[in-house]
């Protein structure tokens, strides 16, 4: 039985035109779920179990080799975190690395993508030795730049003796480790930014380059008014990955510094997630940190993509 | 539709997540011994290794499987140290494999033992017929908690004093070490003088245990870091130990490094204060004679130190039979003299000094009988529960040290943030569990 709205009439099936087909057909259906359900059963459970099972072990006190059952504490290890004298201190680090990090593989990144786009001799093999660095193991990279950095047999204090410069102690002042973790970290991921900006720079629009030099505009103009707004969503697609890479970094400082010198030297919260959670035993503890780092880097990333919206 | 900024927000998503998934990886939360895990019949030995022990370690194996071809060994790499090895035996006890044996060091047995991880041996002895008393008293004592014992020696050392020959007669010293720690301060302008003004002594930093080796300095000033559960870094006479490391550091007596070893091997100090697990490298990397002597007094001056073997509580009740009677192998009267030749750690066996084997080995090798005859003599004793039982112990007194030393600042204000750090570990974390 069908009911009709007063005032409206009944369409008659054989007069209507036909439909445009907006639906998907079972078929389709079948193949997207087909290549999407097992990325998405892989994700919710080895990315988004663990992030919800993580909140929840924030608010307990749990020993990793116990065999008793976790104690509920609320919000205690939050409340402990926030009120810990080294809390600043932690935080400062991340935050002064990450920056570095982040600006200074970004800059240099694109400095050396820029130079290496030009027709150089040999830039093929240069290209390659840039981006090598990025798929070497960090603990090896870690390893080998101890070799680097030590202040009695490294090749810095021994380039610095040869000025006459003594070399500063990197594994002993916190400053200067932080330097020396930071440093060998740009130097591991610059293959990274390099060759995203490498490839956006050989993808870009040739023919406003041969305008501007028809315009007989200056290099350093040419660069900020032509080359660099086309390599705009290249730089927040960057900056987000760079970012997020970077707020994680651990292998490397395990291998150099293990969080010192003076304790927390060169302690930032990822690797105090680790050393809470394995080494002091309160997993419930590192649960905590890990869950403040992950809305501090989702705050981050949404202010980030925001910006990217406004400027878009 | 997801665009590439909605993709690149839940690539950040998910890149956070995975941040936040360290802590959650291990997956839920407890870990239950059950009826206990039946294994593959292959006993699994997790060992890190210590005192560059792999080969050593491999021949001892492949004479276990010579004499109980029913039950393999597996030698697992258990990460570069006893930390990383502890790590990995947590992520086996909250939901993977567990193996049967593992290196736990004097830091890490504790929270096993407290947290039931690992197995009180005690029973299991009489079962697997090893005669328990036949270790060291000491070393097997170290082990003992709540009446039972959770681990049995195996590479164990003490801290010992290294020093260049030639540089003690440069700077008219008698061949020994010092007495006393104000001995050592009288010697070392001599020393330094000598060196060409590098440092009497040299020690490892707060990340390399620099909290074991100041244990003994501390005793002697008549402080600890702790008096059973009690925290005494607040003591006059731990505070003045403090301040006397923090002398000896300002006026170049004494150089605290991330890499003793070399700097002491490459003639960088005249003096080295380790372990004697770095004996055997020390023999072999450095160019000039060297002694090795006792800690300085008054007794006792020095700590044991180094790792034991544990069987974990989740095995069945045949896999830890096995494992027990597999540690007693590996460190039976042959086996421990040949594993102390190898690396320097000191036999774990009664009576080993007077077996012929170990008896030439010694005259042959004076230094290396130093580490036995000073815990015959009684200037070793067990560590502090700060440092070893209570969490985080080691690397909060390193990271003290250090500041007072490297950061120059105040003993009495980095003693008092110990105290207070350590008694809150205590009252969280040990506290409600004994």
């Amino acid at each position: 039985m069908t009911s009709t709205i007063p005032g409206t009439s009944v369409p008659d099936p054989d007069l209507e035109l036909p439909r445009r087909k907006s639906g998907w057909s079972l078929q389709q259906i079948l193949l997207a779920a087909a290549l999407i359900l097992p990325n998405m059963i892989l994700l919710i459970l080895f990315t988004y179990r663990p992030l919800v099972d993580n909140f929840r072990i924030s608010f307990f006190q749990w020993n990793l080799s116990s065999t008793r059952p976790p104690l509920f504490v609320g919000f205690r290890n939050y409340a402990d975190w926030f009120s810990d004298p080294g809390t600043p201190t932690i935080v400062m680090n991340t935050v002064i690395f990450t920056v570095a990090a982040v600006a200074g593989s970004m800059i240099l990144g694109l400095a050396l993508a820029l130079l290496l786009d030009q027709k150089l001799f040999g830039r093929a093999a240069v290209r390659s030795m840039i981006f090598a660095p990025y798929v070497i193991s960090g603990a090896a990279i870690g390893v080998a730049f101890q070799f680097v950095f030590d202040p009695q047999f490294g090749l810095i204090q021994d380039l610095l003796r040869r000025i006459g410069v003594e070399s500063p102690n990197f594994y002993q002042d916190p400053k200067w480790a932080l330097f020396m973790v930071t440093v060998t970290y740009i130097w591991k991921n610059l293959g990274y930014v390099f060759v995203i900006y490498l490839a956006a720079l050989q993808g870009r629009r040739k023919d406003l380059d041969e305008a501007a030099e028809i315009d007989d505009t200056s290099p350093v103009r040419r660069l900020f008014r032509v080359v660099l707004p086309q390599l705009r969503q290249t730089t927040f697609f960057l900056s987000v990955t760079v970012l997020l890479s970077s707020f994680q970094v651990f292998d490397l400082i395990q291998v150099m510094t293990r969080g010192g010198p003076l304790g927390n030297g060169t302690m930032t919260m990822v690797y105090q997630v680790y050393e809470e959670s394995f080494n002091n035993n309160r997993a419930g503890y590192g649960a905590a940190v890990a869950s403040i780092m992950f809305l501090i880097v989702l705050v981050i990333t949404v202010i980030q993509v925001r910006l990217q919206d406004r400027q878009d | 539709m997801i665009g590439r900024r909605g993709f690149l927000a839940l690539a950040g998503l998910s890149a956070a997540a995975a941040t936040v998934g360290l802590s959650a990886c291990a997956g839920g939360t407890g870990s239950t011994a059950g009826d206990g895990q039946k294994g593959n019949g292959t006993l699994q030995f997790w060992s890190n290794h210590p005192g560059s022990s792999k080969a050593l370690e491999e021949q001892l194996i492949a004479e276990w499987t010579k004499q109980h071809p029913d039950v393999p060994v597996q030698l697992v790499d258990g990460g570069s140290s006893y930390e990383d090895l502890a790590t990995k035996f947590n992520a086996a006890l909250a939901g993977g494999d567990l193996p049967d044996v593992i290196v736990a060091s004097d830091v890490t047995w504790f929270n096993f033992a407290l947290n039931q991880a690992t197995a009180p041996l005690d029973d299991l002895w009489k079962e697997a017929g090893v005669d328990a008393n036949s270790y060291v008293d000491t070393l097997r004592e170290d082990y003992a908690f709540g009446g039972k014992h959770y681990g049995m020696p195996y590479s164990r050392s003490t801290t010992l004093m290294y020093w260049n020959s030639d540089v003690l007669a440069q700077a008219g010293l008698e061949k020994r070490g010092p007495q006393t720690w104000q001995e050592f301060a009288d010697w070392a302008p001599k020393l330094v003088q000598a060196m060409g003004g590098k440092p009497a002594l040299v020690i490892p930093d707060g990340s390399n245990y620099l909290d074991w080796y100041f244990q003994g300095m501390i005793w002697t000033f008549g402080g600890k870091y702790s008096n059973e559960w009690t925290p005494t870094f607040n003591d006059p006479k731990s505070i003045e130990a403090g301040k006397f490391l923090q002398d000896q550091y300002k006026a170049g007596h004494i150089g605290i490094e991330k890499d003793a070893n070399n700097t002491f091997g490459i003639g960088g100090a005249a003096g080295l204060l380790q372990s004697t697990g770095s004996l055997t490298g020390l023999t072999k990397a450095a160019k000039f004679p060297f002694i090795t002597t006792y800690l300085p007094g008054p007794k006792p001056g020095a700590t044991t130190g180094g790792a034991g073997l544990a069987v974990p509580n989740g095995i069945s009740h045949e896999r830890k039979i096995n494992a027990v009677k597999f540690i007693d192998f590996l460190t039976n009267m042959q086996n421990t003299i040949t594993f102390s030749q190898g690396t320097g750690y000191v036999p774990v066996r009664k009576g080993a000094e007077n077996e012929a084997a170990m008896k030439t080995y010694l005259e042959q090798n004076p230094n290396a009988f130093t580490a036995i005859k000073q815990m015959a003599d009684g200037n070793t004793a067990p560590q502090d529960y700060a440092r070893v039982f209570v969490p985080g112990g080691g690397k909060r007194i390193g990271g003290g040290l250090d500041k007072i030393t490297l950061g120059g600042e105040d003993v009495a204000t980095v003693f008092a943030s110990m105290q207070q750090e350590t008694q809150q570990s205590y009252d969280r974390d040990i506290k409600p569990l004994l």
